[in-house]
Parts: structure tokens; C-alpha cells; sequence
């Protein structure tokens, strides 16, 4: 029981801070000069607890009449009812040492600031009580699917799949003949016009793909150099007209050892040896 | 709403009606006095125990009276305070401050006997458990 009321007087603090303040001004119109808390305390509970029964009573009174407003006179037969004496109310009301405490001021609500809110709340419809709250963001109950329903004929379908497979074969190509080595069609030095795509067989072709091989920065650090499809942009100069020279030798080769070290552009010791060989 | 006899069927008698016409006319005045309690503290009170009022003047007797009775507490607590003091200056006699001790500080000394007129006790611990 004294938790619910000790729970009550936290959440009208204010208005008890306001009935501290009044029981303060009479005991300064009456004389004191100062009073300990707990005497506050006591005089401020007795004030709570004459205006809480004075309520009670007096619409106690007024139910008892049949009435529901209630009136002067329920409220007097209350006050007389607790026992307090009325009579000099008149003098005291015109008593020349007054203090008047100031109406507490309404504090502004504060606002919740909209966090997170994606789009226009939508207005009620006029079948809901403005009491309710507002609408959620529209996003949360309206669904607006992202794609149309695709086509599913057979006919588009595979005409679909067809100019895909042709744009992406063409885009490869395209690909490979700007940044690889190309074959002119035409005697003539510059193949802007119809680049091809070189087609220089390695020996042996799988070999590549077994051991594969990151971008090459710096050819002297390599252990084995494999032509990567027939690259030859990273390859230092005169490297690259000994292995175009071995490479159209090494197909007749028929040792394979031997065919590996002279497509080799090697920069080991050995190598050089045996590519001059 | 019309302040006057009609209105308060359930008081026939005599003397509560002058009271009823004496106060009705006090109401009338009270229009312009305001009590120390503000109106709307004093209406959030009565309204937690169900008294709903668009009369402020009803409020501001309500109000009214809790001040009086107030008041009336307070000073018998402080001619408590004074017979107090009063014995305890004409016990030392040797008065070297002419005026008395004008500073009366409400306790809880004062403040049990006074509220034990009333009817009220208030009894506090000296300690806490």
C-alpha cells in the first residue's frame, strides 16, 4: 500500500512542490521565520489528504441527492461534516497579508523527433476517431512489388536467351582482341578495322591451365614463364623475338623437356644456356 | 450555474441555509481573491477523488478553507511556540538583548500538540529501524 502512494506522489511531484510552496506562505503569514522538513512534510500530507476528502465527501453528498455536478451546498455539508470550523472565512479572505503563489506554468510536451521515417504518414480515413494515433509510414502496410511478372512465352524466351548469348559472345570477343595479340586479315600494319583474335597454339596446350599463374610484374623473379595466352606485352624485348623464334621451333621438336625450356623465356642461368644452344 | 437555493434541495435547514446564503454571497466575492493554492493544483486533487467541477469558485472555496484550516493549525502551533520560548527567556533572566527572540522556528514540538486539538495525531519515530 505505501509503495501505490509513494508511486502516486513521484508522478505529481510538481503539485506537491506547489503545496510545499503554499503550506510555506501561511506559516510566513502566520509568523514563523523557518520550520523543519518534517513539519512541512506533516502540514503539506494534511493539506493532500483535507482536499482528497473534502472531494470524496462532497461527491458523496451530491450522488446522495441524485445530482451529479455538485454544488455549494454539498460542499459545505462536507466541510462541516470533517468538523472544520467555517466561521471567520470571510475575514480571513480579506486579510491585509496575502501572498498570492503564481499558477505553475504548462511545461511545452515534448515532441519525439521522427527518426527513421521513410515517406508521408497517409491521412486517416474519416470512419477513424482523430483521438487514435497517426498512420504508420506508408511503407509498412502498402506492398508495390519492384518488377513486372515476367514474360514466360516459350517464343520470347528463347529469343531472349539468344541475344544474350550473342552480346556476350561479342563483348568477349571484342574483349580479347583489344587486349591480346591480334591477326590481320589485310597487309597492312594497323588492324583497327577487323582485329582478330591470334591463335598461337602453346605446346603443350593443357600446361597453362595446370599451372596456373598470377599477373607478371617482374619477369626476372620468375621460375617458369609460360606464354599465357600468347601474351607477349609483359615480356622484356629481347626475350620476346628469342621466344617467337623458339616458339615456331619448338613445334617440330619432339622432345618435350626440351620444347618446355625453349618456350621457356627463362631468366635462370641455366636457361639462357640452353635457349642459345 | 445558478448559485442560489434552488440549486441545494438536500439542505432544508434553517440555519444551514443562512450559512448556504451567507457563503453564496461570499462566493460572489470571490471571484476576484484567489488563495494562496493555485486553482488548478487544488481541482487535479479533487478531480483524483472524483470531484469535477467547472465552477472555479467552488475550487477557490475549497482552496479557502484548506488555507484557514491551515492557518488556524499554525497558529496554535505558534502560541505553543511562544509559551515556549516565553518560559525559556523568564528562565534566563539576565537578559542582555532587550527585544525578545522575534524567530519562531515551527517543530515538531509544536506542531503535535497543536494538530492533538484537532483531533489529529501525528505520531513520528525518534529513530528509524
Amino acid at each position: 500500500m505505501s509503495e501505490n502512494t509513494e508511486k502516486v506522489e513521484s508522478s505529481c511531484d510538481a503539485r506537491r512542490r506547489i503545496l510545499n510552496i503554499a503550506v510555506s506562505t501561511v506559516l510566513l503569514e502566520t509568523g514563523f521565520h523557518a520550520t523543519d522538513k518534517m513539519s512541512l512534510e506533516t502540514l503539506t500530507e494534511i493539506v493532500q489528504c483535507f482536499l482528497t476528502e473534502v472531494g470524496n465527501s462532497a461527491k458523496g453528498y451530491c450522488e446522495l441527492s441524485g445530482r451529479v455536478e455538485p454544488v455549494i451546498g454539498d460542499v459545505m455539508m462536507a466541510i462541516i461534516n470533517m468538523g472544520i470550523n467555517l466561521q471567520g472565512i470571510e475575514q480571513y479572505a480579506a486579510r491585509p497579508n496575502r501572498h498570492v503563489i503564481q499558477p505553475p506554468q504548462q511545461a511545452p510536451v515534448p515532441r519525439t523527433p521522427a527518426m527513421l521515417s521513410a515517406g508521408s504518414k497517409a491521412k486517416p480515413a474519416p470512419h477513424i476517431p482523430f483521438h487514435l494515433p497517426p498512420l504508420p509510414d506508408p511503407h509498412a502496410y502498402i506492398r508495390t512489388p519492384t518488377h513486372k511478372q515476367p514474360v514466360t512465352e516459350y517464343e520470347a524466351i528463347r529469343e531472349k536467351a539468344a541475344n544474350q548469348k550473342r552480346d556476350i559472345e561479342r563483348a568477349l570477343t571484342k574483349f580479347l582482341a583489344k587486349t591480346s595479340e591480334t591477326h590481320n586479315l589485310f597487309n597492312t600494319d594497323d588492324n583497327q578495322v577487323f582485329p582478330l583474335i591470334a591463335c598461337k597454339p602453346t605446346f603443350p596446350a593443357y600446361l597453362p591451365c595446370l599451372l596456373p599463374t598470377d599477373q607478371v610484374f617482374d619477369f626476372d623473379e620468375l621460375e617458369y614463364h609460360f606464354q599465357v595466352a600468347n601474351r607477349t606485352e609483359d615480356m622484356p624485348a629481347d626475350k620476346k623475338d628469342q621466344s617467337d623464334n623458339e616458339g615456331e621451333n619448338g613445334g617440330d621438336n619432339e622432345n618435350a623437356n626440351n620444347s618446355q625450356s625453349e618456350n621457356q623465356d627463362a631468366p635462370t642461368s641455366s636457361s639462357p644456356e640452353r635457349n642459345k644452344t | 450555474m445558478q448559485m442560489s437555493r434552488m440549486s441545494s434541495p438536500s439542505i432544508g435547514m434553517d440555519e444551514d441555509s443562512g450559512a448556504g446564503h451567507a457563503l453564496t454571497d461570499f462566493l460572489l466575492q470571490l471571484e476576484n481573491y484567489s488563495p494562496s493554492i493555485p486553482d488548478s493544483v487544488v481541482a487535479y486533487y479533487l478531480n483524483m477523488s472524483g470531484f469535477e467541477s467547472q465552477d472555479p469558485r467552488l475550487i477557490r472555496l475549497i482552496a479557502l478553507a484548506s488555507q484557514k484550516f491551515l492557518s488556524d493549525i499554525a497558529n496554535d502551533a505558534l502560541q505553543h511556540c511562544k509559551m515556549r520560548t516565553s518560559s525559556q527567556i523568564n528562565q534566563s533572566s539576565k537578559n542582555q538583548k532587550g527585544p525578545k527572540e522575534k524567530k519562531y522556528v515551527m517543530t515538531m514540538e509544536d506542531l503535535v500538540p497543536a494538530l492533538q486539538e484537532y483531533g489529529i495525531s501525528a505520531k513520528k519515530p525518534h529513530y528509524f529501524v
